[in-house]
């Protein structure tokens, strides 16, 4: 196992080094072994010939006596008698070299022979030469003789050995070039199934490092085509493909989750958009049936001020107070465009628009309100409550005729903001109520003083807002008894908490619907 | 058969791993194997000089030619012999100094300092002077086939030439009683008669009689003499004249063949079968002789006509008796000759003496025994092979 750890975190460079180093080295072997072969071989070709040339020194070196000692026996000079025991001396050297054994070879036979019989003529010539220096004529004649005689004996020994051995090493020298031929093929074959062997092991061993890269070419093409969906890539070894492959599966599965993630959010951003979208245009809608309604909100408003001022200077305060009411309602109308504004100001709305019902119909709608006043700074878009609270007074009130109530409450329920709007009025019936949920309930005649919002647009905006469906219920216990609608918000936490002058003008207002 | 290959082809693609993982295996191996071949053959071919066997002694036979097979037989019979005393005989006229006379090579054998020769002597001076010499260097001499007597050769090697020409007379009488008792010859007459002119008379003279005798010519060699020719000569002589019938008359005749020469054996033979008489019974003492007389027999259709004694066992010859142009032969039991030569060097080293005589045995090679000779020729070729 850790023989096995430790193969598999080799790197690439190792490998592919080792790939190199082993095939060279099997190479290298190859032929070192035949360098080896062939060397030994030529040597031995060299070698062939090597005992004709020693022979024929021989018979040189045999010759270089005689003629010698023939020097010596014609003229007697020192000169030739030094030449003779030179040439003796070295004849006698290289005779020693011959052999003197008696063995089945013929060749080693025959240098026995020669040996002996050069001995035998050495000393008939030393004999030869002793008789001359004792000018024993008779005798050195005989000698000389006997000693021509067995020059000629050993030169055609000598050189009747040298054919032999030529012939016989002709032989081998052709015997050995078959070798060579042999062993030249043979070379080749080795050479060959080296290559082979070579090839082999390449491909092997290449073929077990490409193949991850291969298959993380794959993969690598198939997440370039846009399919992050494939199984990720086994780690076969700790090698830099390794490392790649693994670096790979990782990309692959960030990019993948990084994906997923973008095109989540992406999804909620569109529905985002869209609702706001939708809202813009919902409001867009209010604004202009609210400008086709009213008139000019502006010169009103400043002609409302106008008013104010005139009464306060004529010391009309209770007119000075109702054109203020009124300036401060159509303030609200222009001033509260924006979008999102807090419950307090939709009740302040409330308060403005109810006063002004009052001095107008001579204060026949009670008010009152239940406020829970840590919920009054919760957002809640503009221009909600009004058109219900109009909605209460225009339907349920007016039409029947007696003394109107609407109660108005703020309240927590089940973690909800909850404004509920409640009349005495007529009622309504149980499909109204489901046309006027559904959107599909249409007023044929707006009534006058009506600032043309409907309920649809309000139960639309409260919807955007939330982003919920359950915004708006609204309950009737039948005719002539009332009617009330529940508006719910999603608390926040920042919404929570209300500043004091808020509250005091609350209680204003409270207070003068009480002196009303 | 399509599936199945696509099957197998499915099966190396699925593993190609494995397959290429064993094409490594075996070649690698391959190249060890032939790494382990190649070291071998070099090593093997530098070791072919092998340690040969030392021997003991040294001996040189020295023959007057090395063609005739009777030598090579002798030779191969000390050989044998000496290989087993641990002793190497070489053969000097073997294929070396053919040109060499006996005497030069028997000098050459003193010098190279061998330890025994085996020389076929004469009676001649300058062979007993080296023979002589050869013992002064200690060497010692066994002559073989001829003698020489006067020297101090230690031991001969021979048949005896007096047997020998006793079993020639009485084969000689054995051919007379068999084919030519009762022959006659008829001959033609000339008469000149003064009227008639010449006359033709034919006259039948029967063969053995006093004016036709049977005529026996024994070949000699003029120049060298191998065999004791002249003890043979008169083995054969006395043999007939003591073993004839009475009424019978034997003519004997030496023919003197030439062999001075290199090709005058087979000249001067040819010359006989030229002439007008032919001999009716020729008795032949070398095999080379043999081999001439019986080529010459059949060359001049003399086949019946003449008779032929031979001398030795070579296959020419035995096939020739086979044919019945040869009526007999002597063979020379030549290993036992080669043998004798060598146990006598050999007790003469040992003992510093030897016998002065070994005689080699002699048998009679004729077409009732022929068979015998020839199967063992047929054998002797199978082995040569």
């Amino acid at each position: 196992m850790r023989a096995m750890s430790k193969r598999r975190s080799v790197s690439l460079q190792f490998k592919i080094s080792s790939i190199y180093i082993l095939t060279n080295l099997l190479v290298m072997i190859v032929n070192i072994i035949l360098l080896v072969g062939i060397n030994n071989m030529s040597g031995r070709l060299d070698m062939v010939y090597q005992d004709n040339l020693h022979l024929n020194k021989l018979l040189d070196a045999l010759g270089v006596v005689q003629d010698n000692m023939t020097d010596y026996l014609n003229a007697k000079t020192t000169d030739s008698l030094e030449d003779y025991y030179r040439s003796e001396q070295d004849y006698r050297t290289m005779v020693a070299d011959l052999n003197e054994q008696i063995t089945g070879v013929p060749f080693d036979r025959m240098e026995r022979n020669i040996r002996n019989m050069s001995g035998y003529y050495l000393e008939e010539v030393g004999q030869t030469i002793e008789a001359k220096r004792g000018r024993n004529v008779e005798k050195y004649r005989i000698h000389y003789e006997k000693a021509t005689q067995m020059y000629e004996y050993t030169a055609a020994y000598i050189t009747n050995l040298n054919l032999e051995k030529f012939r016989s090493n002709s032989e081998r020298y052709s015997d050995l070039l078959k070798r060579f031929k042999l062993f030249e093929s043979t070379s080749l074959i080795a050479i060959l199934l080296v290559m082979a062997s070579n090839v082999c092991i390449i491909i092997r061993f290449v073929g077990t490092i490409i193949s991850p890269l291969k298959k993380l070419a794959g993969s690598a093409n198939e997440v370039a085509k846009g399919n992050f969906d494939i199984d990720l890539l086994p780690v076969e070894s700790e090698d830099e493909v390794g490392v790649v492959t693994g670096a790979f599966n990782s990309m692959v599965v960030s990019i993948s989750r990084y994906i997923e993630r973008i095109r989540e959010s992406m999804e909620a951003e569109r529905a985002l958009k869209e609702r706001e979208l939708l809202m813009e245009g919902h409001l867009k809608d209010a604004r202009l049936k609210y400008l086709q309604a009213q008139i000019n909100p502006h010169f009103l408003f400043n002609t409302l001020n106008a008013g104010a001022q005139l009464a306060m200077m004529e010391g009309a305060d209770r007119t000075y107070e109702y054109v203020q009411k009124v300036a401060q309602f159509y303030r609200y109308n222009m001033k509260k465009s924006e979008e999102t504004v807090t419950i307090a100001d939709e009740i302040e709305m409330v308060d403005s628009y109810i006063y002004i019902l009052n001095v107008r119909f001579a204060g026949d709608i009670h008010y009152e309100k239940h406020i829970d006043r840590s919920l009054l700074a919760v957002e809640m878009p503009g221009m909600i409550l009004q058109p219900i609270v109009e909605n209460c007074v225009n339907h349920g009130i007016h039409e029947m005729g007696g003394e109107g109530m609407i109660s108005l409450s703020l309240y927590h329920k089940e973690g909800k903001v909850c404004i509920s709007v409640k009349d005495n009025g007529v009622g309504m019936s149980e499909e109204t109520i489901r046309k006027v949920m559904s959107g599909t309930y249409r007023e044929e005649n707006m009534a006058a003083g009506s600032n043309g919002i409907g309920m649809d647009n309000v139960i639309s905006r409260m919807r955007l807002f939330t982003g919920s469906e359950d915004v708006m219920v609204i309950k009737s216990d039948g005719k002539d008894k009332g009617t009330e609608v529940c508006l719910y918000l999603f608390m926040k936490d920042a919404q929570s908490g209300m500043s004091a002058q808020d509250l005091d003008e609350t209680q204003m207002a409270d207070k003068m619907l009480g002196e009303g | 058969m399509r599936k199945e290959n696509s099957a197998d082809k499915r099966k190396w693609n699925s593993n190609p791993n494995t397959w290429i993982m064993l094409l490594t295996v075996v070649c690698v191996a391959a190249t060890l194997v032939m790494a382990v071949y190649v070291l071998w053959f070099y090593r093997s071919s530098s070791h072919e000089e092998t340690e040969q066997a030392v021997y003991d002694k040294y001996y040189m036979m020295i023959t007057e030619d090395n063609k005739s097979s009777i030598w090579r037989s002798i030779y191969q019979g000390a050989s044998k012999q000496a290989l087993e005393e641990n002793v190497y005989v070489d053969w000097l006229g073997d294929d070396l100094f053919q040109g060499y006379s006996v005497e030069d090579q028997m000098q050459i054998a003193v010098a190279a300092g061998v330890d025994g020769i085996i020389v076929t002597a004469n009676e001649d001076e300058r062979m007993t002077e080296l023979v002589n010499i050869a013992a002064e260097e200690e060497i010692p001499v066994v002559t073989l086939y001829g003698d020489n007597t006067q020297s101090a050769r230690c031991s001969f090697v021979g048949i005896g030439s007096y047997n020998l020409g006793h079993e020639y007379g009485r084969l000689a009488l054995q051919i007379i009683r068999e084919k030519l008792a009762g022959q006659s010859v008829t001959y033609a007459l000339q008469e000149e008669d003064e009227e008639q002119g010449i006359e033709v008379h034919f006259e039948e003279i029967k063969i053995g009689s006093a004016e036709r005798p049977v005529r026996v010519a024994v070949m000699v060699n003029s120049y060298a003499q191998g065999l004791d020719q002249n003890i043979l000569c008169s083995g054969i002589q006395e043999t007939i004249e003591q073993e004839r019938e009475e009424n019978l008359a034997i003519e004997m005749e030496l023919l003197s063949v030439d062999d001075t020469n290199a090709f005058s054996v087979e000249e001067s033979i040819r010359d006989i079968f030229m002439e007008k008489d032919i001999p009716d019974i020729i008795i032949c003492l070398n095999e080379l002789n043999t081999t001439c007389v019986y080529q010459a027999v059949v060359d001049y259709n003399k086949v019946g006509q003449v008779n032929i004694l031979g001398y030795y066992d070579s296959d020419t010859i035995i096939n020739a008796i086979d044919r019945g142009v040869i009526y007999a032969t002597v063979a020379i039991d030549t290993e036992q000759m080669g043998k004798f030569c060598i146990n006598a060097l050999q007790e003469y080293h040992e003992l510093g003496y030897t016998s002065q005589y070994f005689t080699a045995d002699i048998r009679l090679i004729r077409k009732d025994n022929v068979e015998e000779y020839l199967e063992k020729g047929d054998l002797a070729d199978e082995s040569d092979e």
